[in-house]
């Protein structure tokens, strides 16, 4: 073949800026870290990459799900606990009521001190988090418990769920309706209702059956009791679905990483790699351009 | 018997011819640098030799040779190398306008990165979420409805810029149209020179390689077949002739018509129709009155810009119109189930205005096309954030329908994930094909390209190495005179003065 000078530089030209080309590509990949910059560079990458993602961030969104299932179930645990020490502490009292050696103002004394508990337990049952109150079922804006109202006790059971993993749903309150009761009568009752009757009948001259509402106020408590009990099954559950929540989301960010990454050991030492060949295409570029027959020609 | 002065007319034309080498060694050398120039070369060829056979002929001993001359200044070109180029070149143009349209599609689609469609839709998905567990907050459902506008915005992005780009190529396809036609007329206008200049005998070099020139440029544009026509009756063989140049369908087998017609002396032009309610290009045509080409496959860049314009964008477009009403249609059927915090049912998430029909509800049978272009949030929702229908209960705090909602994005009925990823996977693989084809086509192309170079470049040290041969003969002509010279000096003045 016949080979002219023009070939040879037109050649070289070539060649040189294909390697311009293989190192801008390189830089690509190491200024953006990724594998590809547009799907077809590698149309399976990218597919992939755009899956991935949504795994990703679906496994986010879940951990902040988590996090705010965690939020309600442990303020609820918190404040069914301190019901419990009121409800004992209500107890304490009316076994003490219940012995017949008290006097009248004795037993009023407790009676003030039963009132005061129940304010209490209505503000514990009134809790609020974040603004939500965590007692109300799904009717978070309305305060539960209001004795203003005909109905001082709101009787909203619907659960409170939170999507904590794909097609999982997990109830993250606890079922007011079957705690803070009242239900007004010829006697009231409830959870409310006999504490109410509680009060009134330590606070009459002559109370003949202080001894029945210990019975009472331990059907209230075991109710507490098991709602709480209930509650702390559902958070060893949040608590498996939030540890393999975690574990996912380790694992979608590693296969992200793995899928677009670029592999940076690999693409320094193309890239080196890529110097040395383009090194070598200027030197020889220098050298192909030589002195032609007319240098030597006089 | 043979004139006296007769070497003196030999060695003339011996530095006659040889100078003219050298003139055609300076305009090689002058054109090394020049696109689609040909080297030359000089036919050299001997005079008649004397005596010439014939009845009275001289008896002397014969035939001698009277010297030299220019036969012809030939261009060095292999013609098949052109036919390769050209199919190379034409393929490289088809390829080009294929890939040059996909990548500006993916610079649109922009997948996969943190601001494409589908990040647009996991936020929207992630605020539905957020709204699922805090339906009784604001700040939750601000972010559901700018997430929900995001998603409809990102959709008139997609949708417009495909468009404009559709448009840009409609003004393309009418440039490289207008460039057929310019480089028709010019190729036309080269064989009325050539079939003048012709039938005198001369080869008119450059105009070959002018004309060549024109005839590779157009090979990009369209696929063509090359055939020459003699300008005269009895023309010289190594005249090209007159070009016929015939428009070939992209895949070869089928003739469309004559481009440039040798023999007539006429072109023709190209034309296309462009149907306004499909916005489809739905035929080319040649010359007038216009013949219907009929085939769309006219090959080269004109068929790459037609084929992007007809079906890569008008597909794209149509599957994202399909899959924003998909979307739409669910995502409101969904929330219309559900109640605001005002307690109301039955409203509509997403708004479409259809033209003609303003305010008409969206339904699964109004007509689609323009619809992601279209899409936007109902006003009910753009002018109060409590109408976003979190609940399946009035309850305030009850997020379920959010929760809904947020389960759209993988409905079984709509595919959205999966439709999108699909769409977005069939543009890379045409993509990357496109590329990978476009690449092929040009390393061939110049690699066809390098023989031609190998054939017709002029090489530099082959001039100097002609021109000391030339210039050796030129100078050894000249010193023949001289002999001569003194021979006749001899004769006359050297001659009979014995004696005196």
């Amino acid at each position: 073949m016949r080979v002219t000078q023009s070939m040879l530089s037109n050649n070289m030209l070539r060649h040189i800026s294909q390697g311009y080309e293989r190192m801008a590509k390189t830089q690509e990949q190491l200024s953006t870290g990724k594998k590809i910059s547009r799907p077809s560079d590698d149309p399976v990458v990218a597919m992939k990459g755009m899956s991935y993602r949504t795994n990703l961030t679906e496994v986010e969104q879940y951990k902040r799900n988590l996090s705010e299932a965690y939020n309600w179930m442990e303020n609820s645990d918190a404040a069914l606990d301190k019901a419990t020490s009121v409800m004992q502490r209500i107890r304490e009292l009316t076994v003490q009521a219940s012995n017949g050696t008290l006097e009248d103002s004795q037993r009023q004394i407790i009676s003030k001190e039963i009132g005061q508990l129940k304010e209490h337990l209505v503000s514990i049952a009134n809790t609020q988090v974040a603004g939500k109150y965590i007692f109300n079922g799904n009717d978070t804006t309305t305060q539960p418990v209001d004795f203003s109202k005909p109905n001082p006790v709101s009787q909203n059971g619907n659960p409170v769920k939170i999507e904590l993993s794909k097609g999982i749903d997990i109830a993250i309150n606890v079922n007011p309706k079957t705690i803070f009761t009242y239900t007004s009568g010829s006697t009231d009752s409830g959870l409310f209702g006999d504490i109410m009757e509680l009060e009134k009948a330590l606070n009459s001259t002559n109370p003949s059956d202080i001894d029945s509402f210990i019975g009472k106020l331990d059907k209230n408590l075991e109710k507490l009791v098991s709602e709480r009990a209930e509650l702390g099954a559902r958070y060893n559950r949040v608590e498996l679905i939030d540890a393999r929540v975690s574990e996912q989301e380790v694992i979608a960010n590693r296969i992200l990483s793995e899928n677009e990454d670029a592999d940076i050991e690999r693409v320094i030492t193309d890239l080196k790699m890529q110097e040395t060949v383009q090194r070598a295409a200027l030197g020889v570029g220098a050298r192909i351009i030589q002195p032609s027959l007319m240098d030597f020609l006089r | 018997m043979r004139s006296t002065f007769h070497g003196l007319e030999t060695a003339r034309r011996g530095m006659f011819t040889q100078q003219t080498a050298l003139q055609v060694t300076g305009n090689n050398i002058s054109n090394a640098n020049t696109p689609g120039y040909s080297r030359q070369r000089v036919n050299f060829e001997q005079t008649e030799p004397y005596p010439a056979a014939a009845m009275n002929r001289p008896n002397i001993p014969g035939q001698m040779g009277t010297g030299v001359k220019a036969g012809s200044i030939q261009r060095v070109r292999e013609g098949f190398l052109d036919v390769q180029f050209r199919t190379e070149n034409n393929k490289l143009g088809y390829w080009g306008a294929k890939a040059e349209g996909l990548e500006k599609m993916e610079d649109i689609m922009n997948e996969p990165s943190d601001n494409g469609l589908s990040k647009t839709l996991d936020r929207f998905w992630q605020s539905l979420q957020d709204l699922a567990v805090n339906p009784e907050d604001s700040g939750a459902r601000s972010v559901v409805r700018q997430r929900g506008i995001a998603v409809a915005e990102t959709f008139n992005y997609l949708s417009n810029s495909l468009y404009t780009i559709k448009k840009d190529m409609e003004s393309q396809i009418d440039i490289t149209k207008l460039e057929v036609n310019s480089l028709t007329t010019q190729i036309n206008n080269i064989n009325k020179q050539i079939s003048e200049i012709e039938p005198h005998g001369y080869l008119p070099n450059d105009l070959y390689d002018e004309r060549d020139m024109l005839v590779d440029r157009l090979s990009e544009l369209v696929n063509i077949k090359v055939t020459s026509e003699p300008s005269s009756d009895d023309p010289s063989p190594m005249a090209a002739g007159k070009y016929t140049i015939e428009l070939i369908s992209g895949d070869g087998t089928q003739s469309l018509g004559k481009l440039v017609d040798g023999a007539a002396l006429a072109k023709s032009d190209v034309n296309y129709n462009i149907d306004s309610t499909t916005g489809k290009l739905t035929k080319f045509t040649l010359g007038a009155p216009p013949s219907d080409i009929t085939t769309l496959k006219v090959g080269g860049r004109l068929s790459g810009l037609t084929d992007s314009f007809n079906n890569t964008y008008p597909t794209m477009l149509n599957d994202l119109d399909k899959l924003a009403k998909g979307f739409a249609v669910k995502f409101n059927e969904v929330h219309s189930n559900g109640y605001s915090l005002t307690n109301t049912t039955n409203i509509d998430f997403f708004a479409l205005e259809i033209p003609g029909a303003v305010s008409e509800e969206i339904t699964s049978t109004t007509p689609i096309a323009g619809f992601a272009s279209r899409l936007t949030i109902h006003d009910d929702i753009k002018n109060k954030i409590e109408n976003i229908a979190a609940g399946l209960t009035t309850s305030d705090g009850d997020g379920d329908n959010a929760q809904l909602l947020s389960d759209v994005k993988n409905d079984s009925d709509v595919k959205l994930k999966t439709t999108y990823e699909g769409m977005i996977g069939r543009m890379a693989v045409e993509s990357q094909e496109a590329v990978r084809l476009m690449d092929n086509s040009n390393v061939l192309k110049s690699a066809v390209d390098s023989r031609r170079q190998s054939i017709s470049g002029v090489s530099l040290d082959e001039e100097m190495t002609n021109m000391i041969q030339f210039q050796h003969a030129y100078n050894a002509s000249a010193r023949n005179i001289t002999v001569i010279d003194e021979m006749l000096d001899k004769i006359i003045n050297g001659m009979g003065v014995g004696g005196r």
